[in-house]
């Protein structure tokens, strides 16, 4: 009680200082939501590509290229390949012709169509299968124009199972709602891998002037191609002899190399998040420092009193500290709530079009809460010691 | 009279304060003083005799550079810093002149805080204080902060926390230098009453001859030095 009614002592000083502390709280809860949002999202791309080993066509810059293509007979010799399990050739683009006269800048990943075999037994390892939150995956006797699509695009164009989904002037039934992953699939549309072929052609000219003249053959055209390796074998062995027979035609992205180059591009993002949060709570931590030190001088007098009438050292450190940490706390709850609420609607506001881009984690937010306590208790260490170890006399000669 | 408990005794106390370099300042050159329980006695003297580093010395605030100090029996120029605080609050209760009381605090906390310090259980504390505030007349009082009581009502809820935790002897450091005549002697009443009532032993410091001549015995102070 006491360590309140000090605090109101004080009120605008106490308030500047909580301040300091809302504004690194509140940058360390949305960035730190900001980096678990991107994390998830690194982590199920992670997943994908340490589940499969990824090729694709030499020169391209990798998922959703659109320049190059693999053609069915390379892939078809990959499968021969010894320890080679499955070839499933995929096509990848986006749901809506980029617009180059008006580019969107997109925060999150942009709604991409993605098309697969339906009628192979390629599986990525790690991701067999997706959760439904209704409806199902196109399977091998789906037709053509059904698809299944990502909750993104679900909520953003109001669609239901059975709905249709025009894409690039094609009329699509909707069969299945992917449940939310917080990753790349929310922002997926799921279909067979004809109809992607036949759309990436016409985005084209070159590929579709190809196509038309019969030098293209549909099933030559695969923007990627994921390979599985049988159980026993070895990735990195089986990427290295696809690399070796046909390193000229295509990149060969082994699992482990991807993982290790997501870990350190991950590690990077998060170290640049944190540490400007980071900063911005120094800041406050001095802020503290400061009204400690300046409120233990206003107070001498008293700490005096207390010890002549036998206060421990220690309690009187002790309390000092608390009254740091309790404002450390008032200020992390008022940041964190801020930051929740900051970072709440900026989802909403992106949900709609994939692009949410916090991922607000109750145990992250007891952590924030946590760690404000514990940013006022350090800030507080050091003026209570100098309190506690206040020469009695000295304190009471100002009596 | 003669079969009475030694509270406090101090024998050749000397304090040397060296303010800096070339002004070393000698407070206490040898002083000796005895006080038994149930004493009501003043320390007077001239500004600079002395009187408040004896003071800060008997209530183990200040440790004297030679002489020996005991307390209610335990020798106190052998203790350590860390236990000083706890004989501080069993065994020593302070009135100050200028009352002294925590202002964050209402006058019932002021007289709990002690009782803390002392180590009683909360229940106990409370009780006492209760006793202690309802004794000097205070009950209508608790609630309020120092700022709102006057000069006299915070006089008597610092008594009430110097008696608190029952202790061997209160140092009064001019209790009522602070305080009009009829307030004044409202106070010395107070403390005169509690050591005739409860047998409390006081040691008053003071430089004001009224107050001094209230005690039983005088104990007068010249140049560091009984005088």
């Amino acid at each position: 009680m006491e360590i309140f009614r000090n605090m109101w002592r004080r009120k605008f000083r106490t308030f500047l200082t909580i301040f300091g502390i809302v504004i690194g709280i509140f940058a360390f809860t949305v960035m730190g939501s900001m980096a678990l949002k991107l994390n998830k999202m690194i982590d199920g791309g992670k997943k994908y590509v340490t589940g499969q080993i990824t090729i694709s066509p030499k020169g391209s810059s990798g998922y959703g290229a659109a320049t190059g293509t693999l053609p069915i007979d390379t892939l078809n010799k990959i499968s021969k390949i010894d320890g080679v399990d499955q070839v499933g050739a995929l096509v990848s683009l986006p749901v809506e012709e980029p617009n180059l006269d008006n580019p969107s800048i997109n925060m999150g990943e942009p709604p991409s169509i993605y098309g697969a075999d339906n009628k192979s037994d390629f599986k990525n390892k790690n991701w067999e299968t997706m959760a439904m939150k209704s409806g199902q995956m196109p399977d091998k006797n789906s037709a053509d124009n059904e698809i299944a699509i990502g909750i993104n695009i679900a909520t953003d164009k109001k669609l239901g199972v059975n709905d249709t989904y025009k894409i690039r002037g094609r009329d699509f039934k909707v069969v299945g709602i992917v449940e939310k992953t917080m990753t790349g699939p929310d922002s997926y549309v799921f279909m067979a891998i004809n109809p992607a072929r036949e759309m990436l052609i016409e985005s084209n000219p070159f590929m579709k002037s190809l196509y038309a003249s019969g030098k293209l053959k549909l099933e030559d055209v695969n923007s990627m191609a994921g390979v599985t390796w049988k159980d026993g074998a070895d990735s990195q062995k089986v990427s290295a002899t696809i690399k070796d027979q046909f390193g000229k035609d295509v990149t060969v992205m082994s699992p482990v190399k991807m993982g290790e180059l997501i870990d350190k591009a991950s590690a990077t993002m998060n170290a640049i998040i944190l540490g400007s949060a980071l900063l911005a709570l120094i800041v406050g931590l001095f802020s503290i420092v400061n009204t400690m030190v300046m409120s233990i001088s206003e107070r001498t007098k008293e700490i005096g009193i207390k010890k002549a009438i036998g206060a421990s050292p220690s309690l009187i450190a002790v309390e000092y500290t608390l009254e740091a940490g309790i404002i450390g706390l008032v200020g992390g709850a008022i940041g964190m709530g801020l930051g929740v609420l900051a970072a709440d609607i900026i989802n909403n506001k992106m949900a709609s079009k994939g692009a949410e881009i916090f991922l607000i984690q109750p145990n992250f937010l007891i952590l924030v809460i946590m760690f404000s306590f514990v940013v006022g208790i350090i800030a507080g260490v050091i003026p209570a010691i100098r309190a506690s170890k206040l020469n009695v006399v000295d304190a009471v000669r100002e009596l | 009279m003669e079969d009475k408990k030694i509270v406090v005794k101090a024998t050749g106390l000397k304090k040397t304060y060296k303010m800096s370099k070339h002004n070393i300042v000698q407070a206490l050159c040898g002083v000796d003083i005895e006080v038994k329980k149930g004493d009501f006695s003043a320390i007077i003297g001239p500004s600079g005799c002395g009187k408040s580093t004896l003071m800060h010395i008997l209530g183990l605030l200040d440790r004297p550079d030679e002489g020996t100090l005991e307390i209610d029996g335990v020798d106190m120029t052998k203790l350590k810093e860390k236990q000083a605080y706890k004989m501080r609050a069993k065994k020593i209760g302070f009135i100050f002149q200028g009352f002294n009381l925590i202002p964050t605090l209402t006058a019932m906390e002021n007289v709990l805080l002690a009782g803390k310090y002392g180590g009683m259980k909360i229940a106990a504390r409370k009780e006492r204080a209760e006793e202690l505030l309802k004794l000097l007349g205070l009950e209508e009082r608790t609630n309020h902060k120092p700022n709102e009581l006057s000069g006299g009502q915070q006089q008597r809820v610092a008594i009430a926390r110097a008696l608190m935790n029952d202790p061997a002897i209160i140092l009064a450091d001019e209790p009522t230098g602070e305080l009009d005549s009829k307030t004044s002697l409202e106070i010395m009443d107070i403390l005169k009453k509690l050591n005739r009532e409860e047998n409390m032993t006081f040691l008053i410091v003071t430089h004001n001859m009224e107050v001094a001549n209230d005690c039983k015995k005088i104990i007068r102070l010249k140049d560091g030095r009984n005088a």
